[in-house]
């Protein structure tokens, strides 16, 4: 992936914002995730998103794959998830299309990638271990990795901020 | 929006957006094949439909189309009756949780378009177990804002309309499940504390919950209906997925003793609770009620839409006929299953004592398959009882196993492979193989 694909996503957010792309693309590219948290114009904390069908997409370092799975909110609300639907290798999704599905307490779910791209794979601990999306959703419970086509619709998701307050005006 | 005026509502025509809403009439029929139109639109916040079909596929596919094409803030009851079939869950396991040999066999000619008599075998799109269906159950589902929705909702519905026609010892249980709990007086000794009358199923999609339930009203079948969720293989058979939990079941009408339970009565008092519920129009109540007409017809004021659907829509609409044929195709039927394994001997998964091999069998018969969404991966079946030979034939054997569709391979194609791979046995050994292919057809095929 080129540079200019991983500059792209951050371009909207330069509207409200003075710098220049390149500045802005550099740290995407260099620095591991989680080490400028409290630098909140950088493109790093907006590496995890989440969508409001709560569904959350992860941006692995680079940029050009990403972890998808369902957030703790949704595993709470679903209840003990009893066996998880992987992808294939290989499947091309679209964002907003099922990447698999959950059941839980009789009750199918789609899970909807929050991004488009095509899988690498699913999360092989979920065939024997259903729970593990109770246990840890956002973590060992990640439910497909997948290459990003464009690293710009993870723009049009939310924040964890912006998350939660979408928790909270559902509540 | 629509107005709400009753006789014509001329606006239309001077907004002119459709022209096939122009002479939209308060509470008027409709043709038939304005029903996907009418079910889309986004002032049908209440619909109430119930289905002349008895096909299962048809009725199922009406069902997730109204799923996915109602507006989101719209809540929907849809009555149907199936022919006898077998309803399994979106994850399980038909060699696991029916008795296939009982059901129509798709298998062979590869169609569902059963012209016998005998019990549909069907994978349904939400989760949960399997259940019997046939024409003394009356299924009902909802469709409502996700937002909304709570999992005994509308099982509690079912109960208050089922409590209206005098069944007042039902109750919703901690499975979602409606159960009839009898008096004490009326207890026999092996009785049960209570009878599963209806099992409850989910589909939750980004902005709607689909909650559909079973109802044994008078089923003609409910001393044997265990027989079709029996299988024979279960012994065998370990797999992912859902494992249906066994409940013993019984009839709503068993607690009318002296009285008659009328199907239409529970039907209009389901309505009556549903639109008690959800606040619809009393003009759609009274066309609901109404409805008890063999032939389709469609019926809707401003916010409603009700009448009776069925195999017309099935053919009219594209997106139910899509529908229809994936829950006919045999790889929805039969692919879409976990991932299990069957063994006639114990092993590291599934470390359970095995049932004995039929005794024609040699005592060395070993038969071990994994398969993954339906289709053979790994496998091990021999019947020497050398090491070495043993090991051989199931190489042999697994070359001409390794990739196929279970579904697919019927009596004469074990018999072919098993003839292949155990190749270099004596030729009155045939008679085993012939043996040994008729026991794996009867427990996975039939």
């Amino acid at each position: 992936m080129s540079v200019a694909r991983v500059v792209r996503p951050f371009a909207s957010r330069l509207l409200a914002q003075p710098s220049t792309p390149l500045c802005r693309a550099a740290p995407v590219l260099r620095f591991p995730r989680g080490s400028t948290r409290s630098f909140s114009q950088s493109p790093l904390a907006q590496l995890k998103k989440y969508t409001g069908s709560h569904e959350w997409v992860e941006l692995a370092d680079g940029g050009k794959t990403a972890k998808i799975g369902i957030t703790e909110y949704a595993a709470h609300a679903l209840g003990d998830v009893v066996y998880v639907e992987l992808p294939e290798a290989d499947l091309e999704v679209q964002a907003e299309e099922p990447v698999g599905a959950v059941e839980s307490v009789k009750s199918a779910s789609d899970v909807h990638s929050p991004v488009s791209g095509k899988v690498i794979k699913g999360n092989s601990v979920l065939v024997d271990e259903a729970k593990t999306i109770n246990a840890s959703p956002e973590g060992e419970g990640w439910i497909a990795e997948i290459e990003v086509s464009d690293v710009a619709e993870l723009d049009g998701l939310m924040d964890a901020a912006a998350y939660e307050r979408l928790l909270k005006s559902e509540e | 929006m629509l107005l709400q005026l009753r006789g014509w509502s001329s606006s239309r025509t001077l907004c002119g957006k459709s022209p096939k809403l122009r002479w939209l009439r308060h509470n008027s029929s409709y043709p038939l094949d304005r029903f996907a139109e009418l079910a889309g639109r986004p002032s049908s916040r209440h619909q109430i439909y119930q289905s002349v079909s008895t096909d299962p596929y048809v009725n199922l596919s009406i069902e997730h189309f109204l799923l996915e094409n109602a507006p989101h803030d719209s809540s929907i009851l849809f009555l149907y009756t199936n022919r006898p079939c077998v309803v399994i869950g979106r994850n399980q396991n038909p060699w696991l949780e029916t008795d296939l040999r009982l059901l129509h066999n798709d298998r062979q000619n590869g169609t569902t378009r059963a012209d016998d008599e005998s019990a549909l075998y069907v994978r349904r799109r939400s989760g949960g177990g399997a259940v019997f269906h046939d024409e003394g159950n009356l299924n009902y589902s909802v469709i409502s804002p996700r937002t909304a929705f709570t999992r005994n909702k509308h099982a509690e519905m079912v109960v208050r309309a089922l409590h209206r026609v005098g069944a007042t010892n039902t109750s919703v249980n901690e499975r979602h499940d409606i159960v009839m709990t009898p008096d004490d007086a009326s207890k026999g000794p092996s009785e049960p504390p209570s009878r599963k009358v209806s099992g409850s199923a989910f589909k939750l999609t980004r902005h709607r919950a689909l909650h559909h339930g079973t109802c044994l009203l008078d089923s003609p079948n409910i001393h044997d209906l265990g027989r079709f969720l029996r299988s024979p293989a279960r012994g065998y058979i370990q797999a992912k997925g859902v494992e249906s939990v066994r409940s013993p079941v019984g009839n709503v009408s068993s607690a009318f003793a002296d009285s008659f339970l009328s199907i239409p009565a529970v039907i209009e008092s389901v309505v009556e609770e549903f639109a008690r519920l959800y606040g619809v129009h009393s003009d759609a109540v009274l066309r609901a009620r109404r409805a008890h007409a063999s032939e389709p017809e469609i019926y809707a004021g401003d916010s409603w839409v009700t009448g009776t659907v069925g195999d017309i829509q099935g053919e009219q609409v594209p997106k139910i006929w899509k529908g229809i044929a994936e829950l006919r195709s045999l790889g929805w039927k039969y692919t879409q299953t976990p991932r299990f394994t069957f063994s006639t001997y114990p092993i590291d998964e599934d470390p359970r004592e095995r049932p004995p091999l039929p005794p024609t069998l040699p005592s060395s018969t070993r038969v071990f398959l994994s398969l993954k969404h339906g289709a053979i991966i790994e496998s091990h079946i021999s019947v020497s009882s050398d090491p070495s030979i043993a090991s051989d034939q199931a190489a042999r054997v697994h070359e001409a196993l390794n990739g196929r569709h279970l579904h697919e391979i019927m009596l004469s194609q074990w018999t072919e492979i098993l003839r292949r791979g155990l190749d270099g046995t004596q030729d009155e050994d045939d008679g085993f193989i012939r043996e040994l292919a008729g026991f794996l057809d009867g427990l996975l095929g039939g």
